[in-house]
């Protein structure tokens, strides 16, 4: 499940977790990552595909891309320039 | 010749104890009820329960110890690790009680809890995941690091960790109905009229309340909310965080809303004019009781002593008490 366009940096599995757990793990992971690096993010939980998007809204990241299949969802979450 | 090496065991009257668990208070061994004489007037009988004076430290440690044995009575601690949201205290008595019994215990902790909290839980052996109170920006109310320690008991299909549930467990108000109540009535030999506490998990308010009201339902039960975005760590303010389950509202007669700026001046006399170090949640409830006019003695809850919360101290001291050169 690769997004050919993107060059990732970092790949995080939530199958399994529950809100806010992939929330919580990603915001870790991106800040790990530098400005303009690609974290993918796959996630089970059906409510990803509304708190993914809303919290890379909230820290100023850029989501480049979802991706749903049957029941995971894969995001590609480009970091931001942090204050 | 046989030589018998004698055991001492606890004896609380020479405070002498076994285990550090046996200075967990009772009513048989509670925590000091101290008088104010200076910072309320003369005419007015106001006391603090000084729930510092305990093992590890705040009010919360007769909690923990109660919610725990629930646990292990009911088999819900076998083959898990403990999860729990709190704002420091319980954890710090959940983690200290948990290393005793050997079970791992991590701790999801609001934002804005001070760093000497999250250090202390850390030297207990506790994880530490601090949570945003929006963690989850969408369809959840604001206690973020409630819904991350529910999602961390729901994942790995519950099989990993067992959540201890101070918001909606009901033996959070037994501690305080079996032993935190027969004590403030025990050690005001029945005297006590108002009673003041904050709104927290509110086990203490609902537990304490329903204690004071069995023995005479004309006491009157005060709880102290603080604003909404306030500075006082294990008061909830429920215009911005959900009502615990276990808050039982008909043994409350009154709710007192205090800011920041009251709380914390109140603290700060505390220290100068009654040498009492306590934290700012006391400040709380001593700003609120002042405010109370007459009706007889008044006793409040006194949480927890200061020492965790110095780096607040420190922002809102500056300057204050450094030589001006």
């Amino acid at each position: 499940m690769t997004n050919p366009q993107l060059s990732v940096a970092d790949t995080l599995d939530t199958s399994g977790l529950l809100c806010p757990l992939p929330v919580y793990k990603a915001a870790m992971a991106l800040k790990r990552l530098e400005a303009g690096e690609v974290l993918e993010l796959i996630c089970t939980d059906p409510g990803s595909l509304a708190d993914i998007p809303a919290l890379a809204r909230q820290r100023g990241d850029i989501l480049r891309g979802v991706e749903e299949r049957e029941a995971t969802q894969v995001f590609w979450i480009e970091k931001g320039p942090q204050p | 010749m046989t030589t018998h090496l004698t055991h001492l065991t606890t004896d609380r009257s020479v405070r002498r104890y076994d285990d550090i668990r046996d200075l967990v208070a009772r009513p048989a061994d509670p925590t000091p009820l101290v008088r104010l004489n200076r910072v309320t007037p003369a005419t007015t009988e106001l006391y603090l329960k000084l729930e510092w004076m305990s093992p590890f430290g705040s009010i919360k440690d007769r909690t923990a110890a109660y919610l725990l044995a629930g646990m292990a009575e009911r088999g819900e601690l076998e083959g898990k690790e403990l999860v729990e949201a709190t704002s420091g205290n319980t954890g710090i008595a959940l983690a200290a009680l948990a290393a005793l019994m050997g079970i791992p215990l991590t701790v999801t902790i609001p934002d804005g809890v001070p760093e000497e909290k999250k250090v202390l839980l850390r030297m207990l052996g506790a994880e530490v995941w601090e949570t945003p109170d929006d963690l989850c920006p969408v369809d959840h109310p604001k206690d973020g690091a409630i819904a991350l320690a529910r999602s961390l008991a729901a994942s790995e299909n519950g099989t990993r960790y067992a959540m201890v549930n101070q918001y909606e467990n009901p033996d959070n108000v037994r501690a305080h109905f079996e032993t935190t109540g027969p004590e403030i009535w025990n050690q005001t030999e029945g005297r006590v009229r108002t009673f003041v506490t904050g709104f927290g998990t509110c086990g203490t308010i609902t537990g304490i309340g329903r204690y004071l009201k069995e023995q005479d339902p004309t006491i009157r039960v005060i709880g102290v909310e603080p604003q909404k975005g306030h500075r006082l760590p294990g008061l909830k303010s429920f215009q911005e965080a959900k009502e615990p389950s276990i808050l039982d509202r008909d043994v409350i007669d009154d709710v007192i809303r205090v800011d920041d700026d009251d709380a914390y001046g109140f603290t700060r006399r505390l220290y100068r004019e009654e040498g009492l170090m306590v934290g700012p949640s006391t400040g709380a409830v001593v700003a609120a009781a002042h405010r109370l006019d007459g009706g007889g003695l008044i006793v409040g809850i006194s949480p927890d002593s200061g020492f965790k919360y110095t780096s607040f101290f420190g922002d809102i001291l500056g300057d204050e008490g450094l030589p001006r050169i």
